[in-house]
């Protein structure tokens, strides 16, 4: 049985950076109350931020699916999807509230208004039912194994114990993903022409989720105070290797024309071209306008909900203490 | 922590007849999809076992921590696929049942501990506080009602600041 639990409560300070690495080298989990280094307080950080934006993004792009799934049982499913990545990023903005960098508002005020970051493959649109189809059994298999990574040896003790919950609940996903595609994969012309048209959309959004090669040694501090725990080309090229045969097993063919098999018989895939990674970035992506724009009016329209609970609270508080 | 409803169950099975506990051997066997590590029959899903008096077929009972879970029709395969695996046993049939309600009550004391250390998700105590899995202490404040999923709700303990998941009843 694996324990996330710990007694102790932080409190711990490191004389230097050096001093530092060797408590993370020696696998030791920070802690809030520890006097970290400003640096990794900043780092870390920033990476659960993009994970908390990349989770509510992606939590409103299976909402507006919602209507449109086929069946009362993949309505069912994707609202609980929504809820799991909801409560994610809800789990995911306390943490990094807590951390002193940015408060919970600002998060959100920098998000919508295009100043900070969030996943590659929220940038772009959904046109098809077999989009959400090809994004629940590429996207959500490519983001599974990237967060496992993180899991596998994330030094910071709050993100490890939400990403545990996370991969377990992810996993679950990838179940339903697989589940749809066998249904599109199985059934008419139409529906296999409509999973080949969203492949080809999706394809390289899913193998570019992983980011360019990752620097050369532990220049990565993300690496080095093991947030990450192996590098970007290393999960692509195992993605790719896994994610080929499967759907060539299933008739589909991977948009990728100079796509070839190694010696050991693994394969590989042709030139990466990181314009559209980097676009979308700058927030430049082809759907990045109106998804941070549907995202901010969504965040507007609910302002009453949050009002009201506020003024419940303050109510209360002011009657328990008259 | 004395023995739940699902610890003292699977005793009067187990006893009851014999073949039926290979049933509950196979159903142990079965994890929650959102729960890898926890057994369905911990979490107390698991309400009635039946065997054919040749040992060709099965029928288990289960129980939905809540309705509208999206897990029912996984488990329900999974709960197919391991009964089936047992020799002589050519069909399985699962049914949903819509009483006894699922509680927290149902959930074995392993279940507990696993989702305590492993997944920091822990139960409410019968007078409704909270204590927190990670670092013990009571000082754990309730958050919002719906957590990451149907069965769970979010806190906050404020001495080693992490959030802390709720089963809910």
């Amino acid at each position: 049985m694996t324990t996330l639990a710990d007694p102790r409560a932080g409190g711990r300070h490191w004389t230097d950076l050096d001093d530092f690495q060797e408590f993370i080298d020696r696998g030791g989990m920070v802690e809030p109350g520890d006097d970290m280094p400003e640096e990794y307080r900043d780092e870390v950080f920033r990476f659960i931020e993009f994970h908390a934006n990349s989770e509510l993004m992606g939590g409103l792009t299976e909402r507006d699916w919602i209507p449109h799934a086929p069946g009362l049982r993949l309505k069912q499913v994707f609202l609980a999807k929504t809820q799991d990545e909801i409560g994610h990023a809800h789990l995911l903005y306390m943490v990094a509230a807590d951390m002193g960098v940015k408060t919970r508002d600002e998060m959100l005020e920098d998000l919508f208004s295009g100043r900070s970051r969030f996943h590659n493959v929220f940038h772009y649109q959904a046109v098809t039912w077999a989009d959400q189809v090809a994004i629940a059994f590429l996207v959500d298999a490519a983001a599974f194994a990237s967060q496992r990574a993180v899991f596998a040896e994330c030094s910071y003790g709050p993100y490890k114990r939400i990403l545990k919950r996370i991969v377990s609940e992810e996993g679950f996903h990838m179940r339903h993903g697989e589940e749809m595609l066998l249904r599109l994969a199985t059934g008419t012309d139409v529906q296999k022409e409509m999973f080949q048209a969203a492949l080809d959309r999706w394809w390289w959004p899913a193998v570019q989720l992983f980011g360019p090669d990752s620097p050369p040694g532990l220049a990565d501090p993300l690496l080095r105070w093991k947030i990450k725990s192996e590098r970007n080309e290393n999960l692509r090229a195992a993605y790719v290797q896994k994610y080929v045969p499967l759907l060539q097993g299933y008739g589909f063919r991977v948009p990728d024309d100079d796509l070839h098999q190694d010696d050991d018989g693994r394969w590989v895939a042709g030139p990466i071209d990181w314009e559209p990674l980097k676009a979308t970035m700058r927030q430049g992506g082809p759907d990045s306008a109106r998804r941070i724009a549907t995202a901010a009016a969504n965040w507007a329209d609910t302002a009453w909900v949050r009002d009201a609970l506020t003024r419940h609270e303050t109510r209360e508080a002011h009657e328990v203490g008259s | 922590m004395t023995a739940t409803t699902a610890d003292a169950r699977q005793t009067v099975s187990d006893t009851a007849r014999p073949g039926l506990a290979d049933v509950w051997e196979a159903l142990r066997a079965v994890d929650d999809p959102e729960y890898p590590g926890v057994s369905i029959v911990d979490l107390g899903l698991v309400e009635s076992v039946e065997l054919a008096a040749d040992g060709s077929s099965a029928t288990v009972g289960l129980i939905p921590t809540f309705s509208g879970c999206p897990a029912l029709t996984m488990i329900a395969d999974d709960v197919r696929r391991a009964v089936v695996s047992l020799s002589d046993v050519e069909r399985c049939d699962v049914r949903w049942l819509d009483s006894p309600v699922w509680t927290t009550d149902r959930m074995s004391t392993a279940a507990r501990a696993e989702l305590a250390t492993g997944y920091t998700v822990v139960l409410r105590g019968a007078d409704g506080s909270l204590r927190c899995p990670i670092c013990g202490s009571r000082a754990v404040a309730d958050q919002s009602l719906a957590g990451p999923t149907r069965c769970r709700s979010v806190a906050w303990c404020d001495d080693c600041r992490n959030p802390v998941e709720v089963m809910r009843s």
